[in-house]
């Protein structure tokens, strides 16, 4: 056991730093595409939204794209490879976002808009995507530009998110710059998604770049134990958290932390300090109870037998032996001021 | 990118951080800006082939000037085609509305509720139970077309139609009835609609006394559901039945689209059938508006923006074989006219060219754009033929002058055709791709000509396809009578084009005099009943209908000429169908396949490329296992997969591949001992990694618990 974990120790740090084959003819292949982001911003500009696919990494070119070619443009990225992502929130910040462009403007028809304009973040998506798709401004170049990285990956794949997604790209007001990795990636649109919302139009840009955040959920083939997980993932998770699990993440850091030879923390102390940090414990492992990704992925809890006194236990492997378990979870947490 | 494990340590930078973020902004809109010279963006006017000097030369113009012509001309485009389609549905839509007024009074017939009653929170029962108030009006429209897609405009233009006739109109799509929300999903949709607010507990009461209030008893309200076939059965079943109810005190009528006569059986339980009073109507057909579409965009009015034949051709075929919607023709004559606009700056510039009457325009009063425009479209292809020697000349009288002639003449012989096949279910768009290629149609024609003046029986089967032969043939079995209506069309057509119009009028007189003759003929005939007269005018019939074939024949030889040989139809006319494909179909399980089997092609390395598409150490990972993966199955055993690649990875050439191939079963292999060192490592988790970037393009799957030892290949072939 412990020549594989030595093994698989080495696997990791080989693969943590391997290094690019053909960097420099990636590097020119992406710039190569420079010369059309004009072409792309007019395509835009068209009305039509840009979808890009062909292998390799399409962050970065999209991301420069964005931040070279669509200055004039609030531009919001939503990165749909990662597991769980809120389409209400992207939907708000989107009509904040066009909110301050249009008063930027100052030429708006306030027709539609009432004066006492009520926050965004108590209206419902209906509204949203109405104020989105708003007659605001007789002039068609005012938009926000939506990127979304791996339009089909996991945190957006879903049938529901996919129609919210097409309404929200139907938009007067939005233009979307999607890419698509997965080859059937097309099967998540009928024709009128592809024809009349998402109005697309395909760039083939492979780039041959690593996918490297995109790849970060998927366990490595040759390490396919199960029960280790690598420090990227679990950041990940723990960011998708809300406060709450986040803070009960903290508990157990901590108390695994100032018990270093303990083999978890009993499961009614937790109860005890979550009650007096007004820390809501129930919801968090009700989702355990139900196989959700959170628990399984970061907590381990142990039924030993009569007492039935549940430990919990932080369980992070960390790619380079030292920032793993407790330590990470804190450090996690003290970036994010929580 | 990715945040590595070092990165973990130490705070991460914002770029690491937005990448875990679900979404965040990258940036927010820069101040308007206003348009000053210094501050526009110049775009190079000459080709690509152009050289260095020439490109120097070269004039700039505005991007915003693109812009502004690619609008002016798609408002123009999409403006027509919405008329047409308007135009085609609005017998369909006058009846529809008729029949909503006729409904609406049978059910005030019941009775209207006083407002003591119609403000109760519950609906009347009426004792009569007259069939008005046991049932709810249903208007069934038929669209005839499986693809809804090009019946959400049309819907969408009934439900303008009806509120400008006075209706209250909600409009509800096939997403409102899930089952997930059940029947207060698409009620709220409905209270949204008609009451215009949101509101969180939607109940069929507030709909009733919003109704009363408004105190418009006049007034029906119509609830159009556009695809019925995809709606939830028993949502929508339930809101009929609820809808039945209340019909006395809200007098909702509902129009549905089906695309078959049986879909609403097929949808919806027999006690929801039960409480509907159908009445059907029916759409054209997709094959009618295309028609009607090409006829006005591309024929009837000129927006300075034309389609060649490969383009119209791919598109032909796509739409009767691959995508069969009007929508995608329509998108893909926008991305096509985006495409020239970005591929031939010139022709956004020649404003007059949009406007036929204008031969004088030149991109407006700038001279520098002037002289700009005259350089570039000297340099165009069709410009540098031996024959356009003279280049001094004056480029609008010989060039653009023409190219409007032609297109002027070109239409006019394609109206003229297609007036003759519209009856004989030839379509529009077959005839076009056809005409588009005059070598064919020429050789064709004349060929079939001298034939069929040798041997009529010869031309008893038409060969499919061969649309203008079949007009010609058609011609030629015209009875006299619809032969003269036939000429006096082709008169209507072809007036403004003088050459042809003489020619039309003088058949016309030649048929008015054998019109005559014929009936001289019948009188005497009808005196002497002798059969040589019979034979006589028979002959004089087939000679009217020989002249005015041969009209044809001449005609089509005459002017079809091909687009190629105009000079400067680069500016009007698009086919590059490579690159309209690309951007409208995508293709992307063939495409990233062959990324990851022709990488070398992308990524123009030196080292690569020398082995062609043999796996050589160099080449990107993902590369070499993907070629690997075609040499297995549909499983692939983890274990050779990975020895495989590691042969490739150290032991670059053919011999080691051989010598893999020739070892014993994995099994065997599994239990010698290879040297462990760093590179090993290494190795494997480049294998990792590429497997992981396979993984994500979808082209494996991973080992399932049953069999740990194999990955799932799913992609099998180009």
């Amino acid at each position: 056991m412990l020549i594989f974990n030595v093994l698989l120790q080495e696997l990791r740090d080989a693969y943590a730093n391997l290094e690019p084959k053909h960097e420099r003819e990636i590097n020119d292949l992406m710039n190569s595409y420079k010369k059309s982001y004009p072409e792309w911003v007019f395509i835009l500009r068209c009305g039509f939204g840009l979808l890009m696919y062909g292998f390799g990494s399409k962050k970065f070119l999209i991301e420069d794209f964005a931040s070279s070619a669509l200055t004039d443009y609030s531009v919001v990225v939503i990165n749909g490879y990662l597991q769980q992502i809120h389409l209400k929130q992207v939907v708000i910040t989107l009509a904040e976002l066009l909110w301050d462009q249009l008063k930027m403007h100052g030429k708006t028809t306030w027709e539609n808009v009432p004066k006492n304009q009520q926050p965004f973040n108590t209206k419902s998506m209906d509204d949203l995507i109405a104020f989105l798709d708003g007659p605001h401004l007789e002039d068609k170049e005012c938009f926000v530009c939506v990127v979304v990285h791996n339009i089909d990956g996991p945190g957006l794949r879903d049938s529901d998110t996919q129609q919210y997604l097409a309404r929200i790209a139907a938009c007067s007001h939005i233009r979307v710059v999607a890419s698509i990795d997965h080859v059937n990636a097309p099967l998540l649109w009928d024709k009128k998604m592809v024809h009349t919302q998402f109005n697309w139009y395909w760039l083939h840009v492979p780039t041959f770049a690593p996918y490297n955040i995109e790849g970060t959920f998927f366990p490595l083939v040759l390490a396919h134990s199960g029960s280790a997980q690598t420090v990227k993932t679990a950041s990940i998770v723990l960011q998708s958290l809300t406060p709450n699990a986040q803070s009960v993440f903290k508990v157990v850091a901590e108390h695994q932390l100032a018990h270093p030879n303990e083999e978890g923390m009993p499961l009614n102390n937790l109860y005890t300090i979550c009650r007096e940090r007004f820390l809501h414990l129930k919801s968090l492992y009700r989702r355990s109870a139900n196989r959700n990704f959170l628990l399984h992925l970061l907590l381990k809890a142990r039924s030993t037998g009569y007492l039935s006194t549940d430990d919990c236990s932080i369980i992070v492997e960390s790619q380079n032996s030292g920032s793993g378990g407790p330590n990470f979870v804190l450090d996690m947490m003290r970036w994010r001021q929580y | 990118m990715a945040p590595t494990a070092d990165s973990v340590a130490s705070p991460p930078t914002p770029a690491a951080e937005n990448d875990l973020q679900p979404f965040f902004v990258l940036h927010k809109a820069a101040p308007p800006r206003k348009p000053t010279g210094k501050t526009r963006r110049r775009i190079d006017l000459s080709p690509k082939k152009a050289d260095a000097k020439e490109k120097d030369n070269v004039q700039v113009l505005d991007d915003n000037f693109r812009f502004e012509s690619f609008n002016l001309r798609w408002c123009k485009i999409d403006c027509t085609i919405r008329n047409v389609l308007r135009e085609i549905n609005a017998r369909v839509f006058e009846e529809i509305d008729r029949w909503v007024r006729e409904s609406f009074d049978a059910i005030r017939a019941c009775g209207v509720p006083n407002l003591a009653r119609a403000t109760r929170p519950h609906p009347i029962f009426n004792g009569a139970a007259t069939s008005a108030s046991r049932q709810l009006f249903t208007a069934i429209l038929l669209t005839k077309n499986v693809e809804f897609v090009d019946d959400v405009l049309t819907f969408a233009d009934l439900g303008v139609h009806l509120r400008s006739c006075g209706c209250h109109v909600a409009q509800l799509t096939s997403l409102d009835f899930s089952a997930k929300n059940g029947v207060g999903g698409c009620l709220k949709t409905l209270l949204r609609q008609f009451l215009t607010v949101g509101i969180d507990a939607p109940d069929i009461s507030i709909l009733a006394s919003w109704y009363t209030e408004q105190g418009n008893y006049e007034s029906p309200l119509v609830v159009i559901i556009d695809d019925v076939q995809r709606c939830c059965g028993s949502v929508l079943a339930d809101l009929i039945i609820m809808l039945r109810e209340w019909v006395i005190k809200i007098p909702i009528i509902l129009i549905v689209g089906v695309a078959t006569l049986d879909a609403l059986r097929n949808t919806l339980p027999s006690n929801a059938l039960q409480c509907l009073s159908p009445c059907g109507f029916t759409l054209g057909t997709p094959t009618e508006r295309m028609d009607a579409v090409v006829e006005a965009v591309l024929l009837k009015h000129y927006h300075g923006f034309s389609i060649g034949k490969q383009v119209t051709t791919f598109l032909r075929n796509f739409f009767l074989r691959h995508d069969g919607t009007l929508t995608s023709f329509i998108r893909a004559l926008k991305i096509a006219m985006v495409q020239h606009l970005l591929v031939e700056p010139v022709s956004f510039a020649l404003e007059g060219l949009i406007n036929e009457e204008d031969t004088k325009s030149f991109g407006g009063e700038n001279t520098l754009l002037r002289e700009a425009m005259i350089k570039r479209c000297l340099d165009l292809p069709s410009y540098q033929r031996p024959s356009r020697s003279n280049r001094n000349g004056d480029i609008w009288d010989c060039g653009l002058s023409e190219l409007k002639r032609f297109r002027k003449l070109w239409v006019c012989v394609a109206m003229c055709l297609f007036e003759v096949g519209k009856n004989h279910k030839i379509t529009l768009l077959d005839l076009y791709c056809e005409m588009l290629e005059p070598e064919k149609l020429n050789s064709r024609t004349s060929r079939h000509f001298e034939l069929e003046k040798d041997d009529h029986s010869l031309f008893g089967g038409l060969q499919k396809g061969d649309f203008v032969h079949q007009i010609i043939q058609i011609v030629r079995d015209l009875p006299a009578m619809e032969l003269c209506k036939l000429l006096k069309s082709w008169e209507i057509l072809t007036r403004g084009i003088t050459e042809i119009n003489e020619k039309v009028k003088e058949l016309q007189s030649l048929t008015t005099f054998d019109e005559n003759r014929p009936r001289r003929d019948l009188t005497e005939t009808s005196k002497r009943h002798t059969a040589k007269s019979n034979i006589n005018v028979k002959r004089d019939g087939t000679t009217m209908k020989e002249k005015v074939a041969t009209f044809v024949d001449c005609t089509i030889r005459q002017y079809m000429r091909p687009i190629e040989s105009i000079p400067f139809n680069e500016i009007v006319f698009f086919d590059n169908v490579d690159k309209l494909r690309t951007a409208l179909i995508g293709d992307p399980r063939r495409r990233i396949q062959a990324d990851l089997l022709e990488s070398h092609k992308f990524l123009k390395c030196s080292c690569c490329s020398k082995n062609g598409s043999m796996p050589s150490p160099s080449m990107h990972d993902t590369s070499i296992l993907y070629t690997l993966t075609q040499e297995h199955g549909d499983l692939i055993n983890l274990h050779d997969w990975f020895q495989s690649f590691k042969s490739i990875i150290s032991h670059p050439g053919l011999k080691a591949k051989q010598r893999l191939r020739m070892s014993p079963s994995p099994k065997k292999r599994k239990g010698s001992k290879e040297p462990r060192n760093r590179s090993d490592a290494s190795i494997q988790a480049e294998f990792c990694r590429a497997v992981t970037e396979l993984q994500i393009t979808g082209l494996i799957r991973m080992p399932s618990k049953r069999r740990p030892d194999y990955l799932q290949r799913v992609a099998f072939g180009l």
